[in-house]
């Protein structure tokens, strides 16, 4: 996908059906997702719609194959039965999506294990994740929390067993690097951008691509004048 | 020296981050820093016991120097404990996620050598590798992450990280798998014999070292 596909979509976004738009959105997400040094809101009607749609398929796909199914030399060779064949285009596209989604949730994982206690203490952030996410980071803590506490924590003097302290010169929440560099193309006009802690500002116009410091574009990306890349 | 075996630890962690697989749990040492908290802690207490609790750093340089050292080296061994577990229970999740039963891996005497990432040795003759807590937490984990996985059944979260390209692939089977369903039908699985199936039906296979791929 270069820009020129990208700007032929914002023009005649209402030309292209449902489904495509949504696999430009998935796709997009993903990258998004694995570049972005934070944690970026969980896209909940997009995978709805997403996660609903690969269950069709699935559904569809094992009622075809109900329908003449017969062992793997069949399948392998069965490019003569036209049935046989759209079963493998769907199934290649089907394994495709799960990838995307896979991906997509996994990228997400990992960042929730690497800055708990700052997702936990940030409402911001913590409100970014979807209902199943906040299950599964408290679920997690609570089992680390236990097994440090078994393992050593317990035996420490009380003062000291805490896991969120930020007292005595280091903090033990760590959150992540929101100066990190990440690549950034602008989809509309922007306008003037501030780099925090330098004085360099520039102009971010539509197509133009940039290196810049996350948190200087962070804005611009969550509102969708900018994509990640 | 306050914080040596800290250190020691912190270098086992180092170490168990470049591995495949989880060396034997340093109990030993993990016992003995905590002993030195808890004796530091001590120490603490019997230096302000004398002052009541009205103790003034400015008018005791000497003590409140003392003092400091003994907070600082209970913090440093609690992060050197905290790195360690740390590691080895990332390392652990890891082995959740790939499909690795790492409470079996780790009492194998014999490894089978087994191609394919993660099937490193068990260099460790012990029985275990992991601590009594480690196992627990292990199986915890496990629920907790088949249950996070549970909700998007379709999509089956522990699959392939890496790109879709074929829907059937090449498979060389390396050790006597039994029976398997797959939606073409039941696929037996013995030693040598080679398969051409649908990758998603034999992925987790794969990874547990029953087959190889061959591209």
């Amino acid at each position: 996908m270069d820009i020129d596909d990208i700007l032929a979509e914002v023009s005649s976004a209402a030309l292209i059906a449902p489904g495509t738009r949504d696999l430009h959105a998935l796709t997009r997400a993903w990258v998004a997702e694995r570049v972005a040094p934070e944690l970026l809101p969980y896209p909940t009607p997009l995978l709805d719609r997403v996660l609903a749609r690969i269950s069709e398929q699935v559904r569809s796909v094992e009622d075809g194959m109900a329908g003449g199914a017969d062992g793997l030399g069949g399948a392998a060779t069965g490019g003569a039965d036209k049935e046989k064949f759209r079963l493998i285009v769907v199934q290649t596209e089907l394994e495709r999506w799960k990838f995307l989604v896979r991906g997509l949730l996994r990228a997400r994982l990992k960042k929730i294990d690497a800055h708990p206690y700052h997702i936990l203490n940030t409402p911001d952030v913590l409100a970014k994740l979807s209902t199943s996410e906040t299950q599964y980071l408290r679920a997690h803590q609570a089992l680390l929390a236990a097994h440090y506490k078994s393992s050593f924590l317990g035996q420490f003097p009380p003062a000291l067993q805490r896991l969120d302290d930020t007292a005595g010169g280091v903090s033990m929440i760590d959150a992540p690097d929101v100066d990190s560099a990440v690549f950034v193309r602008a989809v509309r006009d922007v306008g003037f951008i501030t780099v925090e802690g330098t004085d360099t500002e520039f102009e971010m116009k539509r197509g133009d691509v940039w290196v810049v410091r996350w948190r200087s574009v962070r804005q611009a990306v969550e509102s969708g004048d900018a994509e990640l890349i | 020296m306050y914080g040596e075996l800290g250190n020691k630890l912190a270098q086992h962690a180092k170490r168990t981050q470049s591995l495949a697989h989880l060396p034997p749990y340093q109990t030993d040492i993990v016992r003995a820093v905590t002993r030195e908290v808890r004796d530091l802690d001590k120490d603490v207490s019997n230096i302000l016991e004398p002052f009541a609790g009205s103790f003034n750093p400015a008018t005791e340089p000497a003590t409140a120097c003392a003092l400091l050292v003994n907070h600082l080296c209970m913090r440093r061994d609690k992060r050197c404990l905290l790195a360690y577990h740390r590691v080895r229970s990332d390392k652990l999740e890891e082995m959740c996620w790939s499909g690795i039963d790492a409470l079996e891996r780790s009492q194998q005497q014999n490894p089978t050598s087994g191609s394919g990432e993660g099937s490193g040795n068990d260099g460790a003759g012990n029985s275990s590798s992991l601590s009594p807590e480690e196992e627990e937490y292990v199986r915890q984990y496990s629920d907790l992450l088949a249950a996070y996985k549970g909700q998007y059944t379709d999509v089956d979260l522990t699959g392939s990280l890496q790109p879709p390209r074929d829907l059937f692939i090449d498979v060389r089977v390396l050790k006597d798998a039994g029976e398997i369903q797959t939606e073409y039908g039941a696929i037996t699985l013995t030693k040598n014999s080679q398969f051409y199936v649908r990758q998603s039906d034999v992925e987790r296979l794969i990874a547990q070292g029953y087959l190889q791929r061959l591209s």
